[in-house]
């Protein structure tokens, strides 16, 4: 498989007659991207906003991240199962409007945080900080189910960074990525000395607001499965709206996985990139022993040498990452975990809420109990009283000049399991 | 499979009946499936959540499933660690009133999502 990701440097997002992209500048038609989500009878109103990067501006509380992009060649368009037709993906050309980002906000239960603060101390903890964000704030129609309302505001998030990526269509990149690699074969007789080395992307898959989606179909349901990394980098794998904001992957962050960019990087030098497994967390015991269980054989039966795994989420999912890790080592495969920390406001408890011998090389994206002070902001899309969930953490937490002391665990992205963020904690 | 579940989600008991209901907190909760664990009772769900946010929820259920005549230490190993954890996250934190509506109604969907699973069996 063979793609290209040709970036189009987007400096600044406008709102214009015209859905464009003009000298590096994003022109959206604001009308125009409303009534085509409006087509979803399940919508009522969607409002929508533009943050730069460095405005005081605060973004809550958010669902998803998105790159908007457009396929100027080769299978499917968009998220195959989800938006669009169904396609095999991870082969052609992508023009991508590098730089700008959809966000999308909205209530689909009140205690949802999620943060992106564009300026200051809050900016620094959340990589869509760095971003032109065009956020999309979908209110639905009253009396839908939670189920029909997040799956309503994740397709809008979707359906929106189509509709802006379309604008990419006929311009020139400013830089082209390509990302090659051939069957398993022809690799290991390219590279017939190197470790042959497995990505395993666990992601939550328990249900309303803990899922994920391949191709569409509900991470719940499937056994862990192999993809090749291209598919993941062209829009296969998408977020299921989020409650774990410091930690729940966002689909942009699947469309520019940085432990695929990492591996590919590494591909044919270091290592031999076998591909990505991915892995649901489930619920139940029993899920987890078979999927782990799964999970192992399949990097067994690739031959792996190497496998790195990336944990999404807190809690439970701790006991799957160190269930594979153990699976992997007992099986004489060398396994390296990546995971943030929950280890309290001084950093100085157990990181995780479960321990294995096995795990003797992990890597930490950071500490997501740690607290952080934001100021009060200019401006506040989305919904300003989910600023009082914020703030409700503790006594105190509400400062009197308006600050806000939360923790990590409220910023976007800010502890991302698979590495596409600011952090990391550091053993002293 | 036979099961049960353990739970203070007031939701949960309005619609379910087959529940330990525990007229306490989540911490009770834990502790309840903690007991049971001990006397044998296999621990069919985790007992944690896959988020911080749902560890400030006032409301939460677990499922146990039937006893046996040996303890499982795997799950006595689970069961504690979660109670260690939940401790640990509410040290300097509050349970979420504000919410807990939202909390029993996520909390029941998740419930309903892990019994879909077992329905299979």
């Amino acid at each position: 498989m063979k793609l290209e990701l040709r970036r189009i440097h987007i400096k600044d997002i406008q709102l214009g007659e015209e859905t464009k992209v003009k000298d590096g500048v994003l022109f959206v038609n604001a009308e125009e991207l409303i009534s085509h989500l409006k087509e979803d009878s399940r919508i009522k109103d969607v409002k929508v906003d533009i943050a730069r990067p460095g405005e005081k501006v605060r973004i809550i509380p958010v669902k998803d991240v998105i790159e908007p992009r457009v396929k100027i060649e080769g299978a499917g368009n968009g998220f195959p199962g989800v938006s669009s037709k169904m396609a095999q993906v991870g082969e052609g050309k992508v023009n991508v409007l590098y730089g700008a980002a959809v966000v999308t906000v909205g209530d689909i239960v009140g205690f949802q945080e999620g943060v992106i603060d564009m300026w200051g101390e809050g900016a620094k903890w959340t990589p869509f900080s760095k971003t032109f964000n065009l956020v999309v704030d979908i209110t639905p129609v009253e009396g839908l189910d939670p189920h029909a309302h997040e799956a309503t505001v994740r397709l809008a998030g979707l359906k929106a960074a189509e509709f802006v990526g379309e604008a990419g269509r006929d311009v020139e990149p400013d830089e082209v990525l390509t990302y090659e690699m051939g069957s398993h074969a022809e690799e290991s007789r390219k590279y017939p000395d190197l470790p042959k080395v497995v990505y395993v992307e666990m992601l939550i898959s328990q249900g309303l607001l803990h899922d994920g989606y391949v191709y569409g179909v509900n991470t719940q349901n499937i056994l862990p499965t192999l993809l090749h990394p291209n598919e993941e980098l062209d829009g296969a794998v998408i977020s299921g709206n989020c409650v774990a904001a410091c930690d729940k992957i966002t689909t942009y962050q699947h469309q520019n996985n940085s432990v695929i960019l990492d591996l590919y990087e590494q591909h044919g030098k270091t290592i031999n990139f076998l591909g990505v497994i991915l892995t649901p967390e489930l619920t139940t015991l029993e899920g987890k022993f078979r999927t782990c269980d799964y999970t192992a054989k399949l990097c067994k039966m690739l031959g792996a040498d190497g496998v790195i795994v990336s944990e999404e989420g807190y809690g439970n999912p701790d006991s799957d990452l160190l269930m594979i890790c153990k699976r992997l080592e007992d099986a004489g495969i060398k396994t390296v975990l990546i995971t943030d920390e929950c280890s309290g406001w001084d950093g100085a408890s157990q990181p995780l809420a479960d321990t294995a011998k096995e795990a003797v090389a992990v890597v930490s994206t950071g500490n997501v109990s740690h607290v952080v002070t934001l100021p009060p902001a200019d401006k506040v899309i989305g919904n300003a009283e989910a600023i009082s969930t914020l703030a409700g953490g503790w006594d105190g937490s509400l400062q009197e000049d308006g600050s806000i002391k939360c923790e990590l665990n409220a910023v976007i992205g800010s502890t991302s399991e698979i590495g596409y963020h600011n952090l990391t904690v550091k053993l002293y | 499979m036979k099961y049960k579940i353990v739970t203070n989600n007031p939701l949960v008991k309005k619609e379910k009946e087959n529940i330990y209901f525990v007229e306490g907190s989540y911490e009770d909760v834990l502790i309840k499936v903690r007991d049971l664990v001990y006397k044998g009772v296999e621990l069919i769900s985790h007992p944690l959540g896959a988020s911080m946010r749902m560890l400030y929820s006032p409301y939460r259920s677990i499922i146990v499933g039937e006893k046996n005549k040996v303890v499982d230490p795997f799950h006595i190993e689970i069961i504690e660690n979660s109670i260690i954890n939940y401790r640990k996250n509410l040290e300097g934190r509050k349970v979420d009133w504000i919410h807990a509506d939202d909390y029993a109604l996520i909390d029941n969907e998740l419930l309903k999502s892990t019994l879909k699973d077992l329905e299979v069996k």
